[in-house]
């Protein structure tokens, strides 16, 4: 999984503290949803991300981090405030499961959100293929979900998320059913993937680990109603390796969002 | 599939019938020996069918000639009406309870109104056999359209995927489970609503079917001859059965390992 081409520049600080030359790819004004039963799952809650950032959501279970990737993705409407996309942004959406067409192989599960958005024939196929080999599925073309391990799958998932080429990737969760080691390896995949791919992505996780190996910026979120609480700025430099999971800096930055998310159980 | 599996799907129900056939043997010699006209021997019952195999054939043929255009008509209007009904709650809301209704109401009382209106002969039948083929494609595919993954609906729409795109392309290839089962009940109800059918719409001779050739022998007491036609009666609706089970579950072969059964 390492042979995925890593720029070797990386990235530098996440920019959202300056305000000079990042554009908001998303803004959200005071977004609150309550359901229809009565549950308020999201308090009014404020926040913009940056063109090309990487953010992870942490919180309590139920606190309303899927309800606020849904409402950026436009699949759930705020009861009050507005959720504002950048003009010309494309969004998708990673699930927790894999959520493939078993009747489909792997090439035309990779192709199939292109061929929702009318992509001809071709071009399709060879976007899926090379979103195929970005994450090492390209000898499995022919074979069927149900024939594939669970990294397998998540894998596959993501590549046909990648195919499409949206400018704004919202993942719920993706690699939570899916075991450590595979995990740790779909992190690097994942985070190769955002390198090289130039996407703004928004990430909910219960893993600690997971948000801050990952991201430029971690958001914690309150218990149900869920609401900001913290806003942790991880500044270590990308690409990061397995090696940085257990540096002194990576482990301060992981203890602060760890406090964060225990003042909430408290 | 390997020998113990071989072993228990074969073999096992090949001994159940057999014993079956020996204790039947067994009563119409004893209890029934000098009764055979209630309960004929098995090899009578052998004889008469192969005495009559022009008469059965012919019949089979005929019940299953009927049989098959009531489910291909039933099937089809079962798959459209499910389709159009998944498409809008309040079609659903004000459709579906009828759709419960007309299924509950028995084939035998609303007959001798189909009888009415198309005569009595052939199109009555295969409507007969067609009204009991409808349901169980109509239930279990509006089941399966509606019980679509929602991440998948989701997915779907943030792609901007039209209706139709959607039911083609998701909702229809994900209910093929639910569809394939409603097939193989409608399969089998065919069978029987043509058999029926011939009951109650009466043509004569051996082209008026099964149902027919049935009710004569009954009534000439040829009970030999009648457990022939009831088998090969049977057996068409097994056929029937086990030819749409294997092209369902050849469809299938690329779903859920639960639709595989022991192919794996």
């Amino acid at each position: 999984m390492r042979g995925v081409p890593v720029s070797t520049s990386g990235r530098t600080l996440p920019e959202h503290t300056d305000s000079n030359g990042a554009q908001p790819a998303i803004v959200l004004d005071a977004v609150s949803k309550v359901f229809a039963n009565g549950t308020v799952a999201l308090a009014p809650t404020s926040l913009a991300v940056n063109e090309g950032e990487f953010v992870s959501f942490v919180g309590p279970s139920g606190c309303g981090k899927s309800t606020l990737l849904r409402i950026v993705a436009g699949l759930v409407e705020p009861t009050s405030g507005r959720s504002i996309t950048a003009g010309g942004a494309t969004r998708t959406f990673v699930f927790q499961e894999p959520t493939l067409l078993p009747w489909r192989n792997v090439l035309r599960n990779c192709e199939l959100l292109l061929e929702l958005e009318g992509v001809d024939r071709a071009q399709r196929t060879q976007r899926a293929r090379r979103a195929l080999r970005m994450v090492g599925l390209d000898a499995f073309e022919k074979s069927y979900p149900r024939q594939l391990s669970g990294g397998m799958k998540m894998r596959l998932s993501l590549a046909r998320a990648l195919a499409v080429d949206s400018t704004l990737m919202l993942m719920d969760e993706p690699f939570s059913a899916i075991d450590e080691i595979t995990r740790e390896s779909l992190n690097d995949e994942l985070q190769s993937l955002w390198l090289a791919a130039n996407f703004t992505g928004l990430f909910v996780t219960h893993s600690v680990y997971e948000a801050v190996y990952l991201s430029q910026r971690v958001v914690v979120l309150s218990a149900r109603p869920g609401r900001v609480v913290a806003e942790i700025d991880v500044p270590l430099p990308f690409p990061r390796t397995p090696e940085d999971r257990t540096s002194v800096p990576f482990g301060t930055i992981a203890a602060k969002v760890a406090k964060a998310l225990r003042e909430q159980h408290s | 599939m390997n020998t113990r599996g071989l072993v228990a799907r074969i073999l096992v129900p090949i001994i159940t019938a057999a014993v079956f056939i020996g204790v039947w043997a067994i009563v119409a010699a004893t209890i029934y020996r000098d009764r055979n006209f209630l309960v004929p021997r098995p090899n009578a019952v052998l004889h008469a069918a192969i005495d009559n195999r022009s008469l059965i054939k012919t019949a089979t043929w005929a019940t299953f000639n009927k049989a098959i255009t009531g489910f291909v008509l039933g099937s089809a209007i079962g798959l459209v009406s499910a389709a159009l009904l998944s498409q809008s709650r309040l079609l659903t809301r004000t459709l579906y309870p009828y759709a419960v209704i007309l299924q509950t109401v028995p084939i035998i009382a609303t007959a001798p109104i189909i009888v009415l209106q198309f005569h009595y002969g052939r199109t009555s039948i295969v409507i007969i056999s067609m009204l009991v083929s409808i349901f169980p494609v109509f239930s279990n595919t509006l089941a399966g359209l509606s019980s679509t993954d929602k991440n998948h609906l989701d997915l779907f729409r943030l792609h901007h995927s039209g209706r139709l795109s959607t039911l083609v392309k998701l909702q229809f290839p994900a209910a093929m489970p639910n569809i394939a089962a409603g097939l193989r009940i409608s399969a089998g109800m065919s069978v029987i609503g043509a058999t029926v059918g011939e009951f109650l719409v009466g043509q004569g001779g051996a082209k008026g079917g099964l149902g027919i050739a049935i009710i004569v022998s009954q009534a000439q007491l040829k009970t030999a001859l009648l457990f022939a036609e009831a088998a090969a009666a049977t057996l068409l609706g097994v056929t029937v059965f086990a030819v749409t089970n294997a092209v369902t579950n050849r469809a299938l072969r690329n779903w859920h390992e639960s639709a595989l059964g022991e192919a794996e």
